[in-house]
């Protein structure tokens, strides 16, 4: 790899931080606003549903979010402020479907300690200002003019340091907020200030209230006629005004998110720690406030938003599990729960660790996540490509086509598969128990191979063989018209519709037939300069040929060049946009666009999709039409914002499908691969496919074994907090296919598993899995003993094999020269694998090397060691075989807390750091100084606004030797809100070349909100800020696809480069991933 | 202290059937289909403007919030003088009021600042910075007006404009 590396999103973050609900989008319009860190996804509430409206970028990380309306609009704006202290006031004009920035702004302060507990935005209910808390001990207010305007910022001095929440209280004369706030003797107080917009200054508050619960963390203004503040403890919720003071004890619980259900105020939602969702009731007798009730109403996601929607509809969002649309029921069901999931949001996040295997074998890696936390854990299988899911098959050898035809022309589902050999057809059917059986249709020619076969007009079906066209009826099954080939020549290539039937014969006849009642009829017949090898409807020599019907008239002739001759074409439209499709017998696949009008081919474009011939094929799944290409690696083609996409299949050689809609198999395919026919679903057509294995705890590390076909993880589960062992730590040993547990092994009791390893070693043949604990003991600020687990799986179960005590936390273990390199707090130790007398095995200390705070993330490769150190940024080391020692060659002398490290070649390491950043060192081996040498230069820095828990080297898509993006080497990386993305090095031409579409990009894509993306993408922690340098945002470059024809122009103006050129280039960065 | 809550720690009560009557409807979500492919969203392409309106791009005032503070409190015991002279209507007294709270909570820089405080009170009392004109009542510019002699009558603006042309 190399120092240019462009960093793409392969799935975007999932994790739900925000919620709101609004008239945002008009006056009428009732929309869910979510935010996923960096995005912002806009749906409109419909009788029928949710239905998604618009994904907005932000280029930053969304802090807080808000729906509000100033005086005189007539729909909501929508408040957003990034951490790192830009706000932004956005509207949606819905004349022009564009998002107007009306205000933003920079809140930051050059001097103040920034928040612990998470930045606050609120707005005062009236709009009379913004209150911003961003730094300790300042609350800054952003004030409207009575247009609704926003006037100068300005800091008022808050004298409580440690907040916890702040809300603006609902009724007050003068703008009021109420403070939830923790003293230097960890006592917790809610207090009142008015806001004197005039003097800039707070004003003593109507009431305060000392002493609240130990676990007070969360306020809910209550809006008028009750007014008042609910203060959520662990154990008791109060209900507080200037004249009232209820409370009522709760179970105890962390309150995580609260949404509110009436306009009044008098319901609540509330979401805990533990998923369970809570209905809170204030009680009142008109404006006086009675009491407070609680009731569970059951289990969803752990919630970290909620946001009541409509009809007793729910929007639950986690960030640690799915999210969910839920229904409200009045009865509670059998469980005695009145919630009803309605809908399931995939969320990944967070990532804590994965593994790219190859699963299937095809050559395409597959991403295995350890996703979710504490009881919404699970594992998510992340593939690139769309999934068939078998529900029968038959072995059948030699196919050499099929068809699947209707019993009536009204039929809604097909009968009959007609499956051609080389020299017999023969015909599968349903029977009344739902199950394929052979059948006959006397009026077809079973002694033949089939050429082509369709349903048509008039309850009849039409089969084509090479040297007659049948006509039989679908009710009676026979013959009821025959059309024979001209003698001496046979029908080579064939194809028909349910009115018309063309055909190919030997010698470049051409023949145009159609299909009356009982009847078919030679229409026209031409004689072309060649044979012809394929056809859909229209004809094809080694040029294509578009034909008109019923003349037969030459319209537009396409000369691919080349000597490979097509096997398939194929005519379809979709998104509005027609397409002439036509595979090669290479593997390749042509594309045109076809104007339907004057039937000219414009917009060729090649793609290769595999090796061997290709069969083209439409199908339909959920009312889209898509074409699927057999071949021997099979793809299915959709369109997407009408762009043509390619999605793998996981399959391998396929060499014919066809639909096959039957009442029992509703909207299958029937695929005939390797001697095999297989009737199966599709999933949905989208580009990556999740797959979840929810396990219920908290899995923390994943490694998969190829020799014995498992994954093992490191997981933990909670239990009832009253129980003894409320936290248990296991390795898991699970089936690569099944992902079933197959055997457990418990760790002791304050024994955490940190890190897992597949590895074998020298002089021993056998794989092991190894395991690295900590004991976490409460009294302890860092672990001091730890373990190195090693087991064999023997039967499907995991056999201790042997192991060692360590002093201190095992985070991380590398197989290195057939030797076990660990990570233990400080140190970095090596072990041997020695053989004991009796013929056991035992871990052997060899060297170790000091001097790191704490060894996190530890890399290899041949001798090197590369370290990421909790705050000590990279280092790197280097083991020495004749001295058996391992020594510090290089570090980076920056201080980054270090959240993950990997290798990227010989000499550059890439970093991400606890700041969102990544970074890319270069050993500087050529140094003329050992000073020089012994320094880790910084060569890449990069604002990725994700915090990345895993790198690992692969790749998401299928290598294709033969495409220019097979070459470029990738690392995935993995993060807290569920992001999966891909960084590649590329070749310094292709970089300096999209280097300069990036800086004319920034200038014709803004950021939402009139963020800079500029500022956005430069490194920053708390001691610096730069540009960034050797990184691209490949979101950004990719987006040029999404562009209109004006823009794209404008930018081939500016690039000096044509249209086609750019498109194309940027086209094959999108395969990468 | 509720006796009515029901804090089972298995399953749901039974109580919250009640409860959960009557929930907000506008007829939305109705006939729920299960539709929405979050995935399936158009990402927007921000190819226009989008900075904003060239008042609405808001800055920090910078002035140090101990600073202000005390030029705050100076302004006030300015006009608080001229309150004094001037009239005592109710708006006033409540104004004193919010003074006080003020003046309480930064008494302990007081000390610091009783100098400065000092020199401005020599300056002229009736100097009333203009801004502030704008929001005091008629009734008190009309007070100002005939504290200089001049005419009484008119609208408000008038009354600034004529105060201002005094002071000028």
């Amino acid at each position: 790899m190399s120092v240019w590396n462009y960093v793409v999103t392969a799935h975007k973050p999932t994790n739900v931080t925000h919620s709101c609900v609004g008239n945002f989008t008009g006056p009428q319009e009732l929309n869910l606003i979510t935010a996923k860190c960096t995005r912002i996804e806009i749906h409109l509430l419909m009788p029928q549903g949710l239905q998604p409206m618009l994904d907005l970028p932000i280029y930053g990380r969304i802090a807080t979010l808000e729906l509000f309306r100033p005086h005189g609009e007539t729909q909501d704006l929508l408040f957003i402020a990034t951490e790192r202290y830009k706000f932004c006031v956005l509207q949606w004009d819905a004349e022009a479907a564009e998002v107007i920035t009306r205000a933003m702004g920079d809140v930051s302060d050059r001097i103040g300690r920034p928040t612990d507990n998470g930045q606050i935005g609120i707005i005062d209910p009236d709009c009379r200002l913004i209150g911003l808390h961003l730094y300790d001990g300042l609350f800054k207010v952003v004030p409207f003019d009575n247009k609704g305007q926003l006037k100068e910022a300005f800091n008022i001095r808050l004298e409580e340091l440690q907040v916890l929440d702040i809300k603006f209280l609902y009724g007050c004369p003068k703008p009021t907020i109420v403070v939830l706030y923790q003293d230097n003797k960890d006592a917790r107080h809610v207090k009142t200030y008015e806001v004197s917009l005039k003097d800039k200054d707070f004003v003593e508050g109507p009431w305060s209230q000392n002493n609240l619960d130990n676990g007070a963390d969360l306020l809910i203004p209550v809006p008028p006629p009750l007014c008042g503040v609910l203060i959520i403890g662990e154990e008791t919720i109060v209900y507080c005004s200037a004249s009232a003071f209820k409370a009522i004890p709760i179970r105890p619980s962390i309150t995580r998110a609260y949404g509110r259900v009436d306009a009044d105020g008098s319901r609540y939602l509330l979401g805990d720690h533990n998923g369970f969702l809570h209905l809170l009731v204030i009680t009142h007798e008109k404006e006086k406030v009675t009491g407070l009730k609680i009731e569970l109403l059951g289990e969803t996601s752990i919630a970290s938003t909620i946001s009541y929607l409509d009809n007793a509809v729910v929007f639950v969002g986690s960030s640690s599990g799915d999210s969910q649309l839920i229904k409200l029921n009045l009865q509670p069901d059998a469980k005695g729960s009145y919630v009803e999931v309605l809908e399931r949001f995939v969320n990944l996040g967070p990532i804590v660790d994965f593994c790219v295997v190859d699963l299937e074998r095809q050559g395409q890696g597959q991403v295995v996540t350890c996703s979710g936390a504490y009881k919404d854990g699970s594992l998510r299988i992340v593939r690139n490509g769309i999934g068939i899911n078998e529900q029968a098959s038959v072995e059948l050898q030699g196919i050499k086509g099929m068809w699947s035809l209707r019993s009536a022309t009204e039929d809604p589902y097909d009968t009959f598969l007609v499956v051609s050999f080389i020299s017999e057809t023969r015909i599968l059917a349903m029977n009344l128990e739902d199950e394929l059986e052979e059948t006959d249709i006397e009026g077809f020619s079973s002694q033949v191979q089939t050429l082509f076969c369709h349903d048509a007009m008039y309850d009849q079906l039409v089969q084509v063989t090479s040297n007659s066209v049948r006509l039989v009826s679908s009710t009676s099954r026979e013959l009821r018209n025959e059309w024979l080939a001209p003698a001496g020549y046979s029908v080579n290539v064939a194809t028909a519709n349910a009115t018309q039937v063309l055909l190919a014969t030997g010698g470049g006849h051409l023949v145009y037939l159609e299909i009356g009642d009982g009847l078919l009829t030679e229409i026209k017949h031409a004689q072309l300069e060649y044979d012809v090898s394929c056809l859909d409807i229209n004809p094809i020599d080694i040029s294509v040929r578009i034909f008109s019907l019923p003349d037969l008239n030459i319209i537009t002739t396409e000369h691919l060049g080349g000597e490979i001759i097509p096997r398939s074409l194929l005519l379809c439209s979709f998104d509005g946009i027609s397409y002439l499709l036509c595979a090669l017998g290479d593997g390749h696949l042509l594309n045109f666009v076809l104007n339907t009008s004057t039937c000219e081919l414009t917009n060729r474009k090649k793609v290769s999709l595999g090796t061997q011939p290709i069969t083209l094929r439409t199908f339909s799944s959920k009312n889209a039409t898509h074409v699927f290409a057999a071949s021997d690696r099979p793809t299915v083609i959709y369109s997407s914002n009408k762009k043509l996409l390619y999605s793998n299949v996981n399959l391998k050689d396929v060499s014919h499908m066809c639909p096959f809609n039957s009442a029992a198999f509703p909207e299958s395919l029937a695929i005939a691969k390797e001697g095999e026919l297989t009737i199966g679903t599709i999933d949905d057509i989208q580009k990556l496919h999740i797959r979840s294995i929810p396990l219920g705890e908290h899995a923390r590390r994943i490694c998969h074994q190829e020799k014995t076909r498992t994954f093992a993880i490191c997981s933990l589960k909670y239990n009832q907090p009253s129980a003894e062992d409320h936290e248990m730590h296991f390795i898991r040993l699970l089936d690569d296919q099944t992902f079933d547990f197959i055997s457990t092994y418990p760790l002791d009791q304050f024994e955490w598993g940190c890190s897992i390893l597949s590895c074998s070693f020298s002089d021993d043949s056998n794989v092991y899995y190894c395991v690295g604990t900590a004991y976490v003991m409460p009294e302890e600020n860092e672990p001091t003993k730890g373990r190195i687990l090693v087991f064999v799986v023997e039967d499907g179960k995991l056999q201790l094999i042997a192991e060692k005590e360590t002093k201190g936390a095992v985070y991380s273990l590398n197989a290195f020269n057939g030797k076990l390199l660990a990570a233990i707090n400080q140190k970095i130790q090596l072990y041997k694998w020695m053989l004991r007398d009796d013929g056991s095995r035992e871990l052997q200390s060899e060297c170790g090397h000091h001097g790191h705070i704490l060894a996190l993330y530890v890399q290899t490769r041949g001798d090197f060691i590369v370290v990421g150190d909790l705050m000590k940024s990279i280092s790197l080391l280097i083991y020495k075989h004749e001295e058996g020692a391992i020594e510090e060659r290089a570090r980076d002398y920056n201080s980054n807390w270090m959240t993950a490290v990997e290798i990227l070649d010989d000499d550059i390491y890439l970093g991400a750091e606890n700041n969102f950043n990544l970074f890319t060192v270069r050993k500087n081996s050529e140094g003329a100084t050992d000073e020089e040498r012994g320094r880790l230069e910084v060569v890449g820095e990069y604002h990725l606004g994700e915090f990345v828990n895993r790198f690992r080297h692969g790749s998401l898509v299928m290598r294709l030797p033969d495409s220019d993006v097979g070459q470029i080497p990738t690392v995935i990386f993995g993060t807290v809100n569920g992001v999966i993305g891909v960084i590649a090095s590329l070749p310094y031409e292709q970089y300096i070349f999209l280097e300069k579409l990036q800086t004319i990009l920034r200038k014709v894509i803004k950021g939402v909100g009139g963020l800079s993306h500029e500022q956005w993408r430069s490194f920053y922690n708390e001691k610096k800020t730069v540009d960034a340098k050797n990184f691209l945002d490949g979101d950004l470059i990719e987006s040029f696809l999404d562009l209109g024809r004006n823009r794209t122009e404008e930018i081939s103006k500016a690039m000096g480069v044509p249209v086609e050129e750019l498109m194309k280039r940027v086209e094959e960065l999108t395969r990468l991933h | 202290m509720n006796g009515g809550s029901s804090n089972s720690a298995g399953g749901a009560g039974d109580g919250a059937s009640k409860l959960l009557a009557n929930l907000p409807s506008r007829g939305l979500l109705s006939a729920h289909v299960v539709s929405s492919n979050m995935g399936g969203m158009r990402v927007y392409i921000c190819d226009h403007d989008t900075s904003p309106p060239e008042d609405q791009f808001i800055k920090t005032n910078q002035t140090n919030i101990l600073i202000r503070s005390l030029t705050l409190k100076n302004q006030k015991s300015d006009s608080f003088k001229k309150d004094a002279k001037g009239s005592t209507s109710n708006q006033v007294s409540k104004k004193r009021a919010s003074d006080r709270a003020l003046e309480s909570k930064a008494a302990g820089k007081r000390a610091m600042s009783s100098t400065r405080l000092g020199s401005n009170q020599e300056r002229s009392q009736s100097s009333v910075p203009d801004k502030d004109l704008q929001s005091l009542t008629v009734e008190k510019l009309r007070a100002l007006l005939k504290e200089k002699g001049l005419m009484l009558k008119g609208k408000k603006d008038d009354l600034i404009a004529r105060l201002r042309g005094a002071n000028g």
